[in-house]
């Protein structure tokens, strides 16, 4: 499965010192973004290993192979679905005129 | 762009069908005077144990002979039959989610 | 495809099965046949089965390897029993000989049911081979969806 693209890293440089409370909701955010593409990763990476047993006829249960690979895929979609609500809420607040 | 766990998948797949050959063969010569059973190894065969491109075949072990010298039992040639199919709808089913799953990373979800 | 050749040896099965069958059937209605063109009484046919490698475009090169497409099976040769015929004393049958005596098949139609019952059985686990791989077939068509 192809990973999702990370959030860009947030501007750091001659802003950086005097604002660290500013900084730190979006770094606050981007933390939670990061979990949640880890958990994505894991849960494919454990429905994965699952797949591979099951081939290798290592004792692996079908139903087991089938929920792991099920979580996986949902923990991929709700992460779609998230990522595209925060980038078009994003993108909205950029059009508002201030 | 794909999982090596698809490239398991469908190896896995490709040895489902070819063993899937050899027992249609085994059932068509189910009285052929001195024909015995063959398979493959097919958990060597899937890791990759087997010296050599090419797949073997090899003759089943265990199997009674009748007086034609024939070893064929159709009950085991029954059961194979249906876990090969079975085992085969499995390998496709989780094929078919990980090629899913690419399709969806490309179209962002659908409202991206 | 290797898959589709595997449904041609399911066919030859079937074929070499219908073959015999229709052997032990007619064995079964000359039981009693005591008279026929040839001469003599009918006399107790069974098919003999060799094991074929379906066609295939490889030469035997391949032939250990499974690149060969499957081994299927064809009748060699419809045999004829040669053994002395049973016989009867019926001194009025007008077959019989100057001893009284008549020549009837040497068949016994229990065995030939029996086999008969064991060529069905055999056609019907070729069909489901069939039917096995036919499914094995769409279920690959099946990714391409």
């Amino acid at each position: 499965m192809v990973s999702p693209v990370g959030p860009i890293a947030p501007v750091t440089g001659p802003v950086a010192a005097p604002s660290t409370a500013a900084s730190s909701p979006s770094g606050g955010f981007q933390s939670v973004f990061e979990r949640a593409i880890a958990g994505v990763e894991n849960l494919q990476q454990t429905a994965d290993q699952g797949i591979e047993r099951f081939l290798a006829g290592e004792g692996e249960e079908l139903h087991s192979v089938a929920m792991a690979t099920q979580k996986a895929e949902l923990a991929f979609e709700l992460f779609l679905q998230v990522r595209n609500k925060v980038v078009s809420a994003y993108q909205e607040i950029m059009r508002m005129q201030i | 762009m794909l999982d090596p766990v698809a490239r398991s998948l469908e190896r896995y797949m490709d040895l489902l069908a070819t063993r899937q050959k050899l027992v249609a063969s085994n059932i068509a010569n189910a009285e052929t005077p001195g024909y015995r059973t063959v398979d493959i190894d097919f958990e060597s065969e899937f890791r990759g144990l087997v010296a050599g491109g090419q797949l073997r075949a090899v003759e089943v072990s265990g199997l009674e002979v009748n007086h034609d010298g024939n070893n064929v039992n159709l009950d085991r040639e029954a059961r194979l039959l249906a876990e090969n199919g079975l085992r085969f709808q499995v390998a496709e089913a989780l094929l078919k989610g990980q090629v899913q799953a690419v399709r969806e990373a490309i179209s962002g979800g659908g409202s991206g | 495809m290797s898959l589709f050749s595997s449904l041609s040896v399911s066919a030859s099965g079937m074929a070499a099965e219908r073959s015999r069958a229709a052997l032990l059937v007619e064995n079964l209605a000359n039981a009693e046949t005591t008279r026929t063109p040839e001469g003599g009484p009918y006399r107790r046919k069974d098919a003999v089965f060799a094991a074929e490698p379906a066609a295939s475009p490889f030469g035997s090169a391949f032939a250990n390897a499974i690149g060969a497409e499957g081994t299927g099976v064809r009748v060699a040769e419809v045999i004829e029993d040669t053994s002395a015929p049973e016989r009867r004393y019926l001194p009025g049958h007008p077959d019989a000989g100057p001893d009284g005596y008549v020549a009837f098949p040497h068949i016994n139609p229990a065995e030939d049911m029996v086999d008969l019952m064991s060529a069905s059985r055999n056609y019907e686990a070729n069909v489901a081979a069939i039917a096995a791989v036919k499914d094995m077939i769409s279920h690959s068509i099946d990714l391409l969806r």
